[in-house]
């Protein structure tokens, strides 16, 4: 079958300052043909200049993701025919909320730094050896880790860094100083790990603007990670345990906070009292002209005449449930 | 065609702030003839800050809304896509661990309440697209809204994560075209029509949200659209109580009318603008309605 | 990276030099596991014997020894850095059984051990500060009197030439998977480190040992997890049997690897394959199993070849996975040139002898990796910097600029396309001396060809095609030392098997193959195996 393929090509030595086209190219494709197969294809006997990044052709080395059709994805985990049977076009292009250097390649060094941002690596309680040299020969010593431990991390390890994620966030889209979806899987790896040593001091740099309270929940990342990552659960899992540490006092948590005191309290969001709590008194008084042109429309909240829902006590009964199963659990876990 | 009937759960912001489209929904709902099942016990779904402040928490607090559902013998369909995909993420991760969903009745046991696993979560526009169905729909249209070029701005939550909303196809929907062009309006496609809103940190980075708001706006009318429709309240705060922000953000008037899902429907069904209320509205939609 | 984190623990300064980024390097699609006897019930020894006899007697018994004895502390060393091991009920770091190993001793983490044990190394040369100079492409060796004085290196993202001065210089380039038409490996494992080698005076040994995987998938060659056997996995021909019990009754499916290539091959070529494959029948584990154990596979067999093995088998068959020979070295990982050193798949110490067993292979990387870093890093403390040759980075601007003038030649492509189709066809799993002939003479032609390959892109930006012409020059070296070591070595052992002498012959052939270029010719030269503890025997599964 012959298929259409639409290129965006790219290449900086071309003027100045050079613009990015379109270029097409038509293939034989057969049944099974990935995105990438059908790239060297095209590379090795249409067009060796055709440049873009590849590696392994089974979706682990992380290297090929390009936007086909609009959306993020490895070239080598695409196929063709299924692609261009449900999309009816074929359109290559590099990755969104990237910068282009050449064809389908982008620069990646901003990846990378917001990778490094998180200081990926394991920093171990004091309780474990850090002495090098001070190894047991035999002795089992990462005896505390269990197989529940490990599943707590198990999908934040299973990023291959290719990022889909990054590209398709749309928070990153607005704000260029936002940690990014893949940096703060990375972070969940780590905070999440019961051998890390300094999780509370990694919560507080991640509260921090433009951190992981900046996330838009837009969930492209978990849906368009092609290796089940879950990006958005992950930044799900860093939160709860800030807010579990009581790493509070920034706007993002404070949001939360309020959301559970409300739903606490009425059973449903108290919009109100929520911006004055997640904003403090003075912000919110800011807010007051903005406020004025709403109750105009009639669309500013009325905390004092808040309806509570039926059965109230059911939910508070939940929310003491929660907690000390929690507890328990937590007990048993010491004990 | 059977009777349609739902478990009704509006979600908090239009119990309040977007209440113009619960209200709307109910006087649709009725001239569609879908019955609409008041769940007067039902408490918030959490929109997604309660799975940030504790997991096993926000799943007992969904599992209640759902066993309310259960008991009346009804699915549950919602006005609000944020709703939809917090509910719908919480029924997915009950429905596949059997363990799971057993820990979470442990927590509501002193209630005495449990849910079993079977209650499904719609939203109006799935309903509308599939349930009732898009030829239904374009049979009871008195008015085609033929000067009308609608952005179907679905946002987040009724598209994504797939695996548990299940409905449309985040890479390519359809379901808020073809209810819009039922209604005999154009539907202007655009990029951003897919993506989100800002709302989630509207209150903890302003300015990325209203700059995020602006984006999108500029991104329908560029295309020609004459004003924006979308299935869920949160969108409809950002897009249209904060356009003025957005306006700011982008040092640019934008001027752009935006329609709860209901409120299009309405006016195709031949209801008048009072009825849809849209004096609710911060940007007038008055000058586009004929 | 291994070897860099330990030279920067040592204070050094430390760069890696690496045409992909750290991540991308091809150890990431290592999936199985990672052997250490670190059980009470397991010994050094039995792992070493293993080893010893998997490689068909041809691996040096003392630095085996030091590759078992060193495992376990490398595991926990591993541990302690943050690898998230796979863990048994009880906590313990879990171990699965492995091809030719006497006793289930492959830690893994879950399928993608290679995975989670590469980006460790990644965050650790973070930790550690190394620099990493990604998407640079090493164009030379720069050595003079016999010390390496460091490298030039290509920045393919702007096309300039860096002169790296350096006291000490590692090679841990990989392997040369891309020689042959049907691999696992990566694209961009095309030898260069084994072919710089060759360039700079160094010697690479038993290079005719290439290991073919027995499971890799169908069509696409990528890897499917020795794993899938450890965990149970049976092998059936078209008509349904597990023909390992024919081949090694047994251990069956867990035979070695050259062992079960050979067999599968036999199979097809008999008649009793199913369009060219055998297959990996995974049903009777069971969905949790599969899932918890082996996810990868399945995610790669839905997407690569469309079939789910929950519900149907998974059709493979052999294609060329690793390089047991490499650039020779000692057990520290030196070279003859002062302070240039290898580790890893491009180096030869050697562990793997004739054939590699499962699980070794991220051993030695790690293990010799260390040991070679650690050496670098004694020279470098003790030596002053050597000076710099002014004419090194003006020859390479040469010869790149050479290459760039061309024009009207052949594509690289095409002609690594003649040469990865020569090679599978005269130098795979069954050879002769008839076909291992004419395959070195087509390859000497291919070389010929190579000096007028010309391209269309003549820019500095990311010239990928430039980048596919200097991984050709390697390859083509890479093929030649394989074939001409094919052709000389008139036996059968371990990988290489002559269908014109199917036996080993320990009284000719218990030696190693050394090859060295010179004046752009390669010389066959021989060298002793050690042989410490286990004196060589007949090899059954």
């Amino acid at each position: 079958m012959k298929i259409k393929f639409k290129i965006k090509r790219y290449n900086p030595a071309e003027g100045e300052p050079a613009e990015p086209y379109f270029q097409a190219y038509t293939l034989d494709v057969e049944e099974g043909m990935s995105v990438l197969d059908a790239l060297l294809k095209i590379a090795d006997e249409q067009d060796t200049t055709l440049s873009f990044r590849r590696s392994c052709r089974s979706s682990i080395c992380g290297s090929c993701a390009v936007n086909i059709n609009g959306f993020a994805r490895l070239s080598c985990a695409t196929q063709v025919m299924p692609e261009y049977a449900k999309m009816g076009d074929m359109v290559i292009e590099p990755l969104s909320n990237h910068v282009p250097l050449k064809d389908l390649i982008v620069d990646f060094n901003p990846f990378w730094s917001r990778i490094e941002k998180v200081a990926p690596y394991l920093t171990p309680t004091s309780r474990r050896a850090r002495r090098r040299g001070d190894v047991p020969a035999r002795e089992n010593d990462g005896a505390r880790v269990t197989a529940r431990d490990e599943e707590a991390i198990d999908k934040s390890q299973r990023c291959i860094m290719c990022g889909c994620c990054n590209s398709e966030c749309n928070a990153l889209e607005i704000d260029d100083r936002y940690i990014g979806p893949a940096a703060l899987a990375k972070a969940w790896r780590l905070v999440g790990d019961v051998r890390e040593g300094n999780s509370r001091k990694r919560l507080e740099r991640l509260s921090e603007e433009h951190g992981m309270w900046n996330c838009v929940r837009c969930v492209h990342c978990t849906q368009y990670c092609p290796k089940s990552v879950s990006p958005l659960k992950q930044i799900e899992s860093l939160r709860s345990r800030a807010m579990k540490e009581g790493v509070l006092d920034n706007p993002g948590a404070k949001h939360v906070e309020a959301m559970a005191d409300s739903v606490k309290r009425v059973g449903r969001l108290d919009e109100a009292a929520m911006t004055f709590r997640t904003l403090g008194f003075l912000r919110s008084l800011g807010m007051i002209p903005f406020g004025l042109k709403m109750e105009r429309h009639g669309k500013m909240p009325k905390p004092l005449l808040f309806p509570q829902i039926e059965n109230i006590a059911e939910v508070r009964d939940i929310y003491e449930e929660a907690e000390r199963l929690e507890k328990e659990d937590r007990e048993r876990k010491k004990g | 065609m059977a009777l349609l009937r739902y478990a009704y759960y509006p979600g908090c912001a239009s119990h309040e702030i977007t209440k113009e489209a619960n209200e709307t929904t109910i006087v649709v709902a009725a001239r569609l003839g879908i019955e609409l099942v008041d769940m007067p016990k039902a408490n918030c779904c959490g929109a997604g800050l309660l799975t940030d402040y504790d997991y096993p928490l926000s799943l007992a607090l969904n599992a209640r809304i759902f066993a309310e559902a259960e008991s009346l013998g009804l699915d549950i369909m919602t006005i609000c896509s944020t709703c939809l995909m917090v509910m719908n993420t919480a029924n997915r991760d009950l429905r596949n661990s059997p363990e799971l969903l057993e820990k979470t009745n442990a927590i509501l046991a002193r209630t005495g309440l449990r849910y079993g696993g079977n209650v499904k979560i719609k939203q109006l526009l799935w309903v509308l697209a599939g349930d009732y169905g898009i030829g239904n729909l374009k049979k009871q249209v008195v008015k085609p809204l033929n000067w009308i070029k609608a952005a179907p701005f679905y946002g987040c939550h009724s598209l994504r994560p797939s695996d548990a909303l299940g409905f449309d196809d985040p890479m390519k929907p359809w379901s808020l075209e073809a209810v819009i062009e039922a209604l005999g309006a154009e539907s202007v496609d655009f990029k951003g029509k897919t993506k989100c809103c800002g709302f989630q940190i509207d209150l903890v980075d302003e300015e990325t949200a209203a700059k995020m708001t602006a984006t999108r706006l500029l991104d329908g009318k560029g295309k020609g659209a004459n004003c924006f429709v979308t299935p869920c309240p949160f969108c409809h705060i950002n897009l249209d109580n904060y356009q003025s922000l957005a306006e700011k953000a982008a040092s640019k008037k934008i001027s752009m009318p935006i329609f709860h899902l209901a409120q299009l429907v309405g006016l195709a069904l031949g209801l008048s603008s009072g009825e849809m209320k849209l004096s609710r509205h911060l940007v007038s939609p008055e000058k586009i309605i004929k | 990276m291994r070897a860099a984190i330990e030279a920067a623990a040592e204070g050094l300064n430390v760069a890696v030099v690496s045409k992909v980024y750290p991540v991308r390097s091809h150890s990431v699609a290592a999936q199985g596991g990672i052997n250490a006897a670190i059980k009470d019930t397991d010994s050094w020894e039995n792992h070493m014997f293993d080893t010893v006899k998997g490689s068909d007697y041809l691996g040096d018994q003392d630095a085996i020894e030091i590759l078992c004895k060193e495992a376990p502390r490398d595991i926990m060393e591993l541990e302690r850095m943050g690898a998230v091991f796979s863990r048994d009920p009880s906590g313990n770091i879990a171990q699965r059984p492995f091809g030719g190993a006497g006793y289930p001793r492959t830690c893994y983490l879950a399928d993608r051990t290679g995975h989670g044990l590469l980006h460790l190394m990644y965050e650790q040369l973070l930790k550690h500060e190394v620099f990493i100079y990604d998407e640079w492409h090493v164009a030379r060796l720069v050595v003079e009197d016999n010390v390496v004085r460091g490298i030039i290196a290509i920045e393919l993202r702007g096309g300039k030439l860096h002169r790296l001065h350096s006291k000490a210089v590692i090679i841990a380039t990989g392997g040369y998977g891309r020689v042959f038409h049907t691999t696992t490996n990566a694209l961009s494992s095309t030898g260069d480190g084994m072919g710089l080698a060759l360039n700079a005076g160094l010697e690479l040994m038993d290079m005719e040992f290439v290991q073919f995987h027995p499971t890799t998938l169908k069509r696409t060659g990528i890897l499917i997890t020795e794993g899938a056997r450890g965990e149970g996995g049976y092998l059936l021909n078209s008509l349904g049997e597990r023909f390992m019990a024919n081949y090694a009754p047994t251990v069956k499916e867990l035979a070695s690897r050259d062992v079960v290539s050979r067999a599968e091959k036999t199979e097809i070529d008999q008649g009793r394959g199913v369009n060219g494959c055998v297959l990996l029948d995974l049903r009777h584990l069971g969905a949790d199993r599969i899932n918890e154990r082996l996810p990868q596979i399945r995610e790669l067999a839905i997407n690569f070849a469309g079939v789910d093995p929950l519900t149907e088998p998974i059709p493979i068959r052999p294609g060329a996975h690793y390089s047991m020979g490499g650039i020779m070295t000692d057990v520290d990982g030196a070279t003859k040139i002062k302070g240039l050193y290898a580790a890893g798949e491009s180096a030869c110490v050697s562990v793997h002898g004739a054939n590699r067993l499962g699980g070794n292979s991220l051993l030695e990387a790690v293990v010799f990796g260390r040991r070679a870093g650690a050496a670098a890093a004694r020279r470098c403390l003790a030596c002053a910097a050597p000076e710099f040759p002014d004419s090194a980075l003006r020859d390479s601007a040469h010869d790149i600029a050479d290459i760039l003038r061309r024009d009207n030649g052949e594509t690289a492509s095409a002609l690594r396309q003649e040469m990865t189709l020569v090679m599978e066809e005269h130098c795979g799993v069954f050879r002769d001396s008839e076909k291992l002939i004419a395959g070195l003479a087509k390859i000497r032609e291919l070389k010929q060809r190579y000096g007028k390959v010309s391209l269309s892109d003549k820019g500095d930006y990311f010239n990928s095609e430039l980048l596919a012409v200097l991984e050709l020059g390697h390859m083509l070296d890479v093929a030649e030392s394989i074939a001409a070591g094919a052709v000389a070595r008139k036996e059968s052992r371990g990988a290489h098997y002559r269908t014109d002498f199917p036996r080993r012959d320990d009284r000719e052939w218990l030696k190693h193959t050394v090859v060295r270029k010179e004046d752009s010719e390669l010389k066959i030269s021989y060298k002793d195996v050690n042989i410490s503890r286990y004196e060589p025997k007949e090899r059954t599964y």
